[in-house]
């Protein structure tokens, strides 16, 4: 599984999975545009955005990736389908991401939170839980 | 987890978990409920969310809880929390991402039966008039270096530019402005973010609502507030938008590496704070002004359109559409504020979140038309249900540093709601109540539905029981706009 809706009072929340950071990230990324527009495959890969990002830590790391993605929402209406990143350490990242404008999004995402926000080990690999400030 | 044994009950509405129920905390935490929002408070992490609270480095007397208490992020929904300047510590957690999300009581010289007859059409033009939804700018264009006169003039801002009077200035929390504001505190994104959005109402809980008042508790108060039986008016609810979210993300950010250089151990990541002194806190502080003056000059554009929109539909049919503010309060905001502590006046920093300021009677810092009854405190209800005209007493300024509730209060996560309620059903519902709807999201209509949110009868019975609010009118909804 790469993420799953878990119940929020006030918010939303995704419990992510991934092998490693770098999939962790995507995973992430690809949970948050589900919450935009439920199917993905609508989406085209038709713009592109590059971009390169530095944090404290791993979760500040997720923080700002998630972030910088929702801004992109906010700002053109992007929701993203295709993520690449390359360097990805637990304080840099480099990321390619494609992704199409659409006419409208079921959610607006205020801001990714850092509420209880711990990457941990597991057998499979990482999982964490994001809550966003909807 | 807080659970049953782990408090106890002070007063009929107050209950306090002793500082010894944890080591890591420095103040004993305080909240108000009746045994029914009690339960509800024990449903999930919201008290546990407030002994956090009571971590925070220069925290006094107690870390409290208002009964709307619900789950947060960091702090609870509805806590409020004061540190003491001058090495106590701002939280921008503590705030909230939506920097200063309030709401603006209007009110009108019509009773409800001038108006049943165009509530369709001024729903229809409020829609039409105040940008809604997510993604939806708004239709003023900044000038260059607008925008920073903006953030550092807030409602004054507008006032220069004609949507907003005098008037409304002095019936405003700090006059619609917040001194020492500072535009270069704010990162590259917030100001983009900021641009295009003034004017707007935006999505999620935010909405404005023609009411009309069904109840008066308090003759004297009301009458000075302007405020009668049977009168339409009008609430706005929103805040600073895309600005005030980004400069609370970004400051989280940085201040994820303050805690380490100021050595501050804290529960939870989202609690990140920097003691007021230092350069980190003192950024922070002046930024917040920003986006609140930002939210400020936000529901003062909108109370302009609802003008506008009151004049398009009624002029030549009633014969005085004028519509004049009643009051307009903060209810996610840090203030450094003097308060009684141990029988010292300090200065403090009051972290509100999801709690509105609530000031008594003689308070120096209320307009003259409001000095002798107290504040004007605002509490909408969750959609459908009834809002409320409070003010503020002595008794909140002894016990809760001047605040109380500020609304109803989720109980149901937002994905829950839309699974038990479809949005088409609850229009339909409203509507046979004779209550008009007009949203963007039917999705979105469904989370909002009142089935996700506690009574806010109660939670304003209880504020009124133990004194740290009074009652002085009820609204109820006739129109509902929302993004």
């Amino acid at each position: 599984m790469e993420f799953e809706e878990v119940e929020h009072t006030a918010d939303w929340a995704l419990r992510v999975y991934g092998r490693d950071l770098r999939e962790l990230l995507v995973n992430a990324a690809r949970g948050m545009s589900y919450l935009l527009v439920s199917d993905l495959v609508t989406i085209s890969p038709a713009v592109e955005r590059r971009f390169e990002l530095d944090a404290y830590d791993a979760e500040s790391l997720l923080v700002a990736w998630l972030s910088e993605l929702a801004y992109w929402t906010e700002a053109e209406m992007l929701v993203f389908c295709e993520f690449d990143l390359c360097q990805v350490t637990p304080v840099h990242l480099e990321a390619v991401v494609k992704g199409d404008r659409v006419p409208s999004l079921h959610k607006h995402i205020k801001a990714v939170t850092y509420h209880n926000l711990h990457i941990i080990e597991t057998n499979d690999g990482l999982e964490t839980t994001v809550v966003f400030d909807v | 987890m807080v659970s049953n044994r782990d408090f106890k009950r002070i007063d009929k509405y107050l209950y306090e978990v002793p500082q010894s129920f944890r080591e890591d905390m420095l103040v004993p935490a305080r909240f108000y409920a009746d045994p029914e929002l009690l339960e509800g408070a024990l449903g999930d992490k919201s008290l546990e969310q407030l002994v956090n609270t009571a971590t925070l480095p220069g925290i006094v007397k107690h870390a409290l809880a208002m009964p709307d208490i619900h789950q947060g992020y960091g702090f609870p929904i509805g806590g409020v929390a004061a540190t003491e300047l001058p090495d106590g510590v701002i939280s921008p957690g503590g705030v909230g991402y939506d920097i200063n999300c309030g709401v603006r009581l209007l009110a009108t010289h019509l009773h409800q039966e001038e108006v049943t007859p165009h509530l369709e059409d001024l729903a229809s033009a409020l829609y039409a008039n105040c940008p809604s939804g997510v993604g939806k700018g708004g239709n003023i264009r900044l000038k260059r270096g607008e925008l920073e006169r903006l953030v550092e003039g807030g409602a004054r801002w507008a006032r220069d530019r004609g949507y907003a009077t005098q008037a409304d200035l002095e019936r405003t929390e700090e006059g619609g402005c917040l001194e020492g504001a500072d535009a270069g505190k704010l990162s590259q994104r917030a100001r983009d973010r900021g641009q295009g959005q003034v004017g707007t109402l935006g999505a999620g809980n935010h909405f404005i609502e023609v009411d009309v008042v069904t109840e008066v508790f308090d003759e004297v108060a009301a009458e000075r507030m302007g405020l009668f039986r049977d009168q339409v008016a009008v609430q706005i609810h929103c805040g600073s938008r895309g600005l005030g979210h980004q400069v609370c993300g970004d400051y989280v950010n940085r201040f994820q590496g303050a805690i380490h250089k100021y050595g501050i151990r804290l529960p939870d990541r989202e609690l990140v704070c920097a003691p007021l002194s230092s350069p980190e806190g003192r950024d922070y502080l002046a930024a917040m002004k920003a986006a609140a003056n930002y939210a400020f000059a936000n529901r003062q554009v909108l109370a302009y359109h609802v003008r506008r929109s009151f004049e398009g539909v009624l002029a030549g049919k009633v014969k005085n559409y004028h519509v004049y503010q009643i009051y307009d309060i903060a209810h996610n905001m840090a203030k450094v504020e003097e308060h009684q502590v141990d029988g010292r006046r300090v200065k403090v920093c009051v972290h509100r979140k999801g709690a509105t300021r609530a000031f008594g009677p003689g308070s120096p810092v209320l307009p003259d038309v409001y000095r002798d009854i107290g504040q004007p405190v605002l509490v909408p209800g969750s959609m459908g249900t009834a809002s409320w005209v409070l003010v503020g007493t002595e008794r909140s300024m002894a016990q809760t540093f001047g605040s109380t509730c500020h609304g109803a209060g989720r109980t149901m996560s937002r994905s829950k709601a839309k699974k038990t309620v479809w949005g088409a059903d609850l229009r339909e519902k409203l509507e046979a109540d004779g209550i008009h709807i007009r949203a963007g999201s039917m999705a979105g209509l469904a989370e909002e539905a009142p089935v996700a949110y506690k009574d806010v009868d109660r939670v304003v019975e209880v504020v009124h029981g133990a004194g740290i609010a009074r009652k002085v009118a009820q609204l109820r909804p006739l129109a509902v706009i929302k993004g």
